[in-house]
């Protein structure tokens, strides 16, 4: 079908994943730390896509799965954008820096 | 009787016992439990010294301590020199406690004091009973103990505080030398028993090495306990003790243990040629060294302290020549005379309540009794032809003589005439001339003191008798009876021996008299002529400052060397420990910061740790 | 008949005080203090009762009990794989310890009577801590031994923690990590023969080691040893694992320091002598040499430093270390003399340490110090305690006549005859011995004082008890030591046979 070999797709998801990562770790903005995960969620459905296809059992329950983590990852997002607003209300500010209530 | 031997040493130990429970409310009555008792033991020993005259020797033993095969006895003796050492242990001591009621009269501490005195008289005379060198350990820091008691009895002050902590740490020294000693020849022989041991040595079961260092090592023990060089510097400290327990520990029992030591294993000693001349070598040192110092004391305590370091070494230098007989003939006439010296000394101090020669004089009409008893002591001691100290001394000599120590011979010699000179020096002072310092209510002192310095002088005259060599060697005969091996009753010597010794004395005597007594040369000729040396041995040779010097600061540098370790290295490790894990829980704490950026890039790292482990290793580690 | 109740009884006969006392008002100070030394007197008995048992020439095994306690099942089948049994009983070693921790629990209570505050608390405390030690040289079980063993920790700790003077806290963890070290490592090597021989019966693993087709290699056994040495090295002490001790024996209120310096370091000797000695005796051997050198390293060590410290608890607890290193010498000549003598030197340093600091406690009582310096003279005011602290140190100092001597004696000449020149060397801590013990107690009571003693009262009353029965004893002892001996020559035969000597 195509002459793209599984490994491509393989270090897209990489990429995607790494610096999904970076973005999570390192950011101070909080959005920009949502937005990070989400595209580490992404870097997974590639891989279940690509799995799904080029695996060793081809099937469709990668991408079944997939679709899943997609609904999954909306609604992190939707939970994950309200409790940042009423942090942001509580705390004026979306600096991840400052938001250390788990210590205390 | 014989077989109730070993009731003798019960006695005063009831008298411990007795008055360590009820002597606080008998008051001054405890001097009569104490003297009774001790007479029990006297008379018991008188007993048993006559039976054991005709009888052949008692030994009897029990089973003490059980170590697997091992069985350790405990038991008595009775052989000659055991009955003759009960005699003269049990005697002094009944005559010290009958002293010591006039002596310590008045004192707050009264029936302590003779409770102490039972302590030590129960355990000299358990020494001197035993059959094994184990029970003879036992009873040898059991005197110690006594003695130590004695010298602190005084021990609100410091001086006696120190002496009697000088006297037990020294005598200590020695202690484990013997102890050593005894364990090491346990192994060879298999056995503590007298009679084992010189039956394997007899057989040549133990190698000539083995013997020779067991020997020298049960000397060191002799060392410490007779005063003898290097370990003497604590007999003239342990001064500091009532003068009747100096009279009875210090001058004719306790002291003359080490004597009694190497006599009793003399078998062993003669077994070795080296070891025998290390006794006789370390017994002429001591005698001259100690008669040298003995010179220019003006404690009248120290002086005849001195003079009992130095008449120990004589002993010993008898038995390495191996004059068993002499050595043994000079402690008992020396327990008579040395410990009438003391009693008379004590009496002195008692009239005129002050130990320095210096500030005494003219007391020879105020104490009418004192004065001749101490003459008579003083001319025994210098050896003056028909006392008792004469006989003994010249039988030494001989005996040094014949054993072939010319060198050592000529020691004794100068050392006897030290001897006479500094004893006669000591009389002059005390007693001739004019009193020097104040003596007011100067008394004779109370016939209980009297009394036994009287049988002590008698003695002192006539008891050299029992061995001479004009009237038969009695003493020596029966001593070496039924066994050879200790030589000869009485050792023939040339007569200039004797002549020698006569002249040497009465030498002595004379120009303590040209100086003390008539005053013809000027008192400081000597000291004038030998400054250095005079300072030399007043200050004793500096041996104590020596070993304050050496071996006190060496042990405290090594203490706090050792408290430097203790405290940075041993400690400086648990701290370092302490610190590390300390650290690691710090920066494990450092991690829980609350950002969730934080735990994640930990989570991650962990994983990835654990993936590289995985990919290294298969998923086990080995 | 069956005495097989006699030992549970006895070690947990304490229990009963807790349970009394848990009803008592805490202000009654006396009552409390009364039935706390009532609640040590079952146990006293009974260990003296089967003492009077031994001497009546019956079979200690008369004693011994065991039960079904603990099992792990497999999935299947109905067999356990492993069993842990509740195991009591007595040889002639452990019968004498029993009655040495119950006597001086007895005597601790009476100087208990210093407790200044919490009687209640503190005499909870202090049975349980009694339970634990009875329970400890009882045990024929190690799992139960160990449990005992973690019972002595638990109130020690707080015994000391919150009844000391004034660094308390800082010695209470010191303790507890220390011996909570050892006991982890205890504990493994416990775990790990467990796991190899699937028992823990002592006598069982004895005979299992003994047995060449053993599941254990030499190598593992000898690690397993080393384990042991330092679980145990930790409570001894031996250098340079000692430094908690000091601590503890400085900052423990009296009471508990007869009891630690009396019974609970001697838990580490027993565990040397019985898990040590007992189960790896090929291996004891190999390391026999080492344990002499660390032997005489204690005994030297502790005498030096002994011999400059300023306060007397202090010259105490050096001593102590100082006479372990004599169990070790013992122990480590490997024979009869050698481990019979490192026997008596853990009965007889149990006495004479319990009477020295009982008479600290008095001392302390009357003059708040425990300084050399400050403590000049005392006999003057005092004689008779002044007495006695003499009669303490002399019997420490292993005089002949007293128990310190026999112990020594017998510990070196075991040694003498292996390894005569490490024994030469060790010699001179006797002489150490004599000089820091004389210096400290001279220091004391001779000498002019430093100031009036003249107002304090002599020992009296009650106080006679303690101080008259460790007296005793040690005297006992030291004139006729066969009252230690005939009961240890059974116990000594086994560890012989192991030995193959």
């Amino acid at each position: 079908m195509s002459s793209v070999p599984a490994s491509a797709f393989l270090a897209l998801a990489l990429i995607l994943f790494c610096i999904g990562l970076y973005g999570a770790l390192t950011k101070r903005n909080t959005v920009i730390v949502l937005i990070s995960i989400e595209l580490m969620l992404n870097a997974v459905n590639i891989n279940l896509v690509t799995f799904s296809k080029y695996g060793m059992a081809p099937s469709i329950t990668g991408q079944v799965f997939a679709l899943f983590a997609m609904a999954v990852a909306a609604a992190e997002a939707a939970v994950g954008l309200a409790i940042l607003m009423s942090l942001y209300r509580n705390k004026k500010t979306v600096n991840i820096d400052e938001m250390d209530q788990m210590k205390h | 009787m014989m077989e109730n031997a070993w009731l003798i040493p019960l006695f005063p130990l009831l008298s411990f016992l007795i008055l360590l429970l009820i002597g606080k409310r008998l008051r001054e009555a405890s001097a009569y439990v104490g003297i009774l008792l001790t007479l029990a033991s006297l008379v018991f020993s008188i007993l048993v010294l006559f039976e054991r005259f005709t009888e052949p020797t008692y030994i009897t033993k029990f089973d003490w301590l059980t170590i697997g095969d091992l069985h350790l006895t405990a038991g008595f003796e009775v052989n000659q020199l055991n009955a003759l050492m009960l005699f003269i242990v049990s005697l002094v001591s009944f005559l010290v406690h009958t002293y010591s009621k006039g002596y310590m009269h008045g004192d707050e501490r009264f029936p302590v004091f003779y409770a102490y005195l039972g302590l030590f008289t129960f355990a000299m005379l358990g020494l001197v009973i035993s059959p094994n060198l184990l029970q003879t350990y036992i009873f040898w820091e059991l005197v110690g103990v006594g003695s130590f008691l004695l010298i602190g009895f005084y021990f609100y002050k410091e001086e006696a505080k120190a002496a009697a902590k000088k006297a037990f740490i020294m005598t200590r020294i020695g202690d484990v030398g013997l102890f050593i000693g005894m364990i090491l020849i346990f192994w060879q022989t298999k056995s503590f028993e007298y009679s084992e041991i010189f039956r394997a040595v007899e057989a040549g079961a133990v190698s000539q090495t083995m013997i020779t260092l067991t020997a020298i090592l049960i000397f060191i023990g002799a060392v410490g306990k007779s005063g003898q060089f290097p370990l003497h510097t604590w007999l003239p400290d342990a001064m500091e003790g009532p003068t009747p327990v100096s009279a009875l520990i210090h001058a004719a029992t306790m002291v003359a243990a080490g004597v009694y030591l190497v006599a009793a294993l003399f078998p062993l000693f003669q077994a070795s040629q080296t070891a025998l001349l290390t006794v006789a070598t370390i017994g002429a040192f001591t005698a001259i060294f100690a008669a040298s110092i003995g010179l220019v004391q003006t404690d009248i305590k120290r002086v005849l302290a001195y003079s009992t370091v130095s008449q120990l070494g004589y002993m010993m230098l008898a038995l390495g020549s191996a004059g068993y007989v002499a050595g043994v003939f000079h402690l008992m006439t020396h327990a008579f005379f040395k410990a009438l010296l003391f009693l008379a000394a004590g009496s002195v101090i008692h009239a005129v309540h002050t130990q320095n020669i210096e500030e005494m004089g003219g007391l020879w009409k105020k104490l009418k009794f004192t004065g001749p008893l101490f003459l008579i002591g003083t001319l025994a001691i210098s050896g003056v032809p028909g006392l008792s100290g004469f006989f003994s001394k010249d039988e030494i000599l001989v005996a040094a003589w014949e054993g072939g120590h010319p060198v050592l011979f000529l020691l004794a010699l100068i050392a006897a005439f030290f001897t006479a000179f500094y004893m006669f020096r000591l009389f002059f002072l005390v007693f001739t001339g004019e009193a020097r310092g104040e003596q007011k209510h100067v008394h004779e002192s109370p016939s209980l003191m009297t009394l036994p310095m009287l049988v002590l002088g008698v003695l002192a005259i006539i008891g050299g008798y029992v061995n001479t060599p004009w009237f038969g060697s009695f003493l020596g005969d029966w001593l070496v009876d039924g066994n050879e091996a200790l030589g000869h009753g009485h050792i023939e010597g040339p007569a200039w021996i004797m002549i020698a010794a006569t002249v040497v004395s009465l030498l002595g005597i004379y120009l303590a008299w040209l100086i003390y007594g008539k005053r013809s040369v000027a008192r400081d000729w000597l000291s004038g002529a030998g400054g250095t040396l005079h300072t030399i041995l007043l200050n004793k040779y500096y041996v104590d400052e020596f070993y304050q010097l050496i071996v006190v600061n060496f042990v405290k540098g090594f203490s706090y060397f050792l408290r430097f370790i203790d405290v940075f290295l041993v400690e400086g490790i648990v701290k370092g420990v302490a610190g590390f894990v300390q650290g690691l829980g710090i920066t494990g704490s450092k991690m829980q910061n609350g950002q969730v950026q934080t735990y994640g890039a930990v989570a991650f790292i962990g994983l990835a740790v654990l993936a590289v482990i995985f990919a290294l290793t298969g998923g086990y580690l080995k | 008949m069956n005495l097989s109740w006699v030992l549970t009884t006895l070690v947990f006969s304490p229990l009963l005080g807790i349970v009394v006392l848990a009803f008592m008002p805490k202000t009654q100070e006396k009552a409390i203090k009364f039935v706390g030394f009532l609640a040590t007197l079952p146990a006293l008995a009974l260990a003296l009762a089967a003492y009077a048992h031994y001497l009546a020439g019956k079979k200690l095994s008369d004693f011994t009990i065991g039960h079904e306690w603990i099992q792990f099942r497999g999935m299947s089948g109905d067999a356990p794989i492993f069993s842990v049994y509740y195991e009591l009983g007595l040889s002639g070693f452990q019968l004498l310890l029993v009655v040495l921790t119950a006597v001086v629990a007895t005597l601790a209570a009476i100087a208990a009577r210093y407790v200044k505050k919490e009687w209640k608390g503190y005499f909870m405390l202090f049975l349980l801590l009694e339970v634990g030690m009875l329970g400890v040289f009882t045990a024929e079980n190690l799992i139960l031994f160990f449990i005992f063993f973690e019972i002595t920790l638990i109130p020690t700790f707080f015994l000391i923690g919150k009844w000391g003077y004034f660094e308390k806290e800082k010695a209470a963890y010191s303790f507890l990590i220390y011996n909570g070290l050892g006991s982890a490592v205890l504990l493994i090597v416990i775990m790990i023969l467990f796991a190899k021989t699937g028992t823990t019966n002592i006598d069982l693993l004895t005979k299992i080691m003994a047995d060449p087709s053993a599941p254990l290699s030499g190598d593992l056994k000898l690690g397993l040893l080393i384990s042991l040495l330092i679980a145990f090295g930790v409570k001894l002490p031996i250098f340079p694992l000692h430094s908690w001790m000091l601590k503890v024996h400085v900052q423990a209120p009296p009471s508990v320091v007869m009891i630690h310096s009396g019974i609970l370091l001697k838990i580490g000797a027993y565990g040397l002598i019985r898990f040590g000695m007992g189960i790896f005796p090929a291996q004891f051997e190999t390391l026999a040499t080492l344990i002499a050198i660390l032997g005489v390293i204690n005994l030297l060590y502790g005498a030096f430093l002994a011999f400059i410290q300023s306060d007397f608890k202090m010259v105490l607890a050096y001593s102590s270390i100082s006479h372990m290193g004599i169990v070790l010498i013992g122990l480590a000549a490997m024979n009869e003399a050698g481990i019979q003598g490192a026997i008596f030197q853990v009965v007889s340093h149990g006495l004479i340490s319990a009477l020295l600091f009982f008479l600290v406690g008095v001392l302390y009582e009357r003059t708040d110090t425990s300084l050399i310096e400050n403590l000049g003279g005392i006999a003057k005011g005092m004689p008779i305690a002044a007495g006695f602290l003499l009669a303490g140190a002399m019997a420490s100092l292993g005089l002949p006549g007293m128990s310190g001597f026999v112990s020594e004696f017998m510990a070196f000449l075991g040694l003498f005859k292996e390894l005569p020149w490490l024994a030469a060397v060790g010699t001179i801590g006797i002489i150490m011995t004599a000089a820091y013990l004389l210096r400290a107690v001279l220091g004391m009571t001779f000498g002019k004082a430093h100031r009036e003693f003249i107002g304090f009262v002599d020992l009296k009353g009650v106080e006679f008890v303690p101080v008259v029965v460790l007296t005793a004893l040690i005297v006992l002892i030291g004139v006729y030591p066969s009252v230690l001996s005939s009961p240890l020559q059974a116990t000594l035969e086994t560890i012989m046979l192991g030995l193959g000597g």
